[in-house]
């Protein structure tokens, strides 16, 4: 039981450190589906990356100045 | 091409650093504990791992529709590449300590002292345990980018070069590879996983990239400059006194 508790778990945190970060992740790429599906021009999916790349800055640095603040 | 290069290449590293970390705990178990049970207990996890790996890909290869494939499995690619991205950046920023396999080996050594009974069944769970978890990841590498990119025969033989290449590496020389760059390795997987897994999701939300594939190079470009960018501000921030 324990075994299987640990690969739910090991399998949750493949995707999932913090659910902020995730939600949000997860809710630029719902509105990137919404642009993209709806405007149809070449090259928009990059913004879709670029504000996924923005996120990685914002996630980070949140949780280094979390983690400095615990010290 | 550059797909089945690209797919190559982040099963195979992918299940490179994994491999690292699991033949660690398996060496950590044989050297103190015989070899017998913990070989029998990698044995299983590789059998598990292998079925897992024929079920799921044989299920998304067959039965999920193209552009579903790369829209569900691109998103949980994304997410995967951002959480080995995420940890590479706190790495990199020293916020969070570098995977250290010796210090790994220590602590599993230090769990495993004392008598040990001719079935070992502590030797076998653990060994079991740890190829097991660890192997999780590189299945779903595997199958989600060789699914996709409709490449699974490369991404396997990717996942299993790497397998065979740590486990030779680990026979030769019968202590924890210290010296491979692991977390260079899981920083170079983040981005490649993460780039592929954008091109990926957006293609089926119905995006077209310019170029093509080729794009994935420019996606990739973009985050690794975030990443540098997010390591530089962690940097430069003041310590609180």
């Amino acid at each position: 039981m324990r075994f299987i508790r640990a690969a739910a778990q090991e399998v949750v945190g493949l995707f999932v450190g913090d659910w902020a970060q995730t939600l949000l992740s997860v809710a630029i790429l719902a509105v990137g589906w919404l642009a993209l599906s709806r405007i149809h021009v070449i090259g928009l999916a990059f913004v879709v990356a670029t504000a996924l790349a923005v996120q990685l800055v914002y996630a980070t640095t949140v949780e280094a100045r979390k983690r400095a603040r615990a010290h | 091409m550059y797909a089945q290069v690209l797919t190559f290449g982040a099963a195979f590293l992918g299940s490179a650093v994994e491999s690292v970390e699991a033949l660690t705990i398996v060496l950590a178990v044989g050297l103190t504990r015989g070899w017998r049970s913990p070989l029998y207990g990698t044995a299983v996890a590789l059998v598990s791992l292998a079925v897992l790996v024929l079920i799921f890909g044989q299920l998304i290869v067959t039965k999920v529709p193209e552009s579903t494939l790369k829209l569900i499995i691109g998103t949980l690619i994304v997410l995967f590449g951002l959480r080995w991205l995420h940890k590479a950046v706190l790495r990199s920023a020293g916020v969070i300590a570098m995977h250290d396999e010796d210090k790994s080996y220590a602590d599993t050594v230090g769990e495993l002292q004392g008598t040990v009974a001719r079935q070992d069944w502590i030797g076998f769970t653990i060994a079991l345990k740890g190829v097991f978890l660890e192997g999780l990841e590189v299945v779903f590498i595997v199958v989600a980018v060789g699914g996709t990119s409709g490449g699974l025969p490369v991404a396997v033989a990717g996942g299993l070069a790497a397998m065979i290449v740590v486990a030779a590496m680990g026979l030769v020389v019968r202590k924890p590879l210290a010296q491979v760059p692991e977390n260079t390795l899981k920083y170079a997987v983040g981005l490649i996983l993460t780039s592929l897994g954008t091109f990926w999701v957006s293609e089926g939300m119905g995006a077209t990239w310019p170029l093509d594939f080729v794009s994935v190079f420019g996606i990739a470009v973009i985050y690794f400059g975030a990443s540098r960018v997010a390591v530089m501000l962690i940097q430069r921030r003041p310590v609180p006194a």
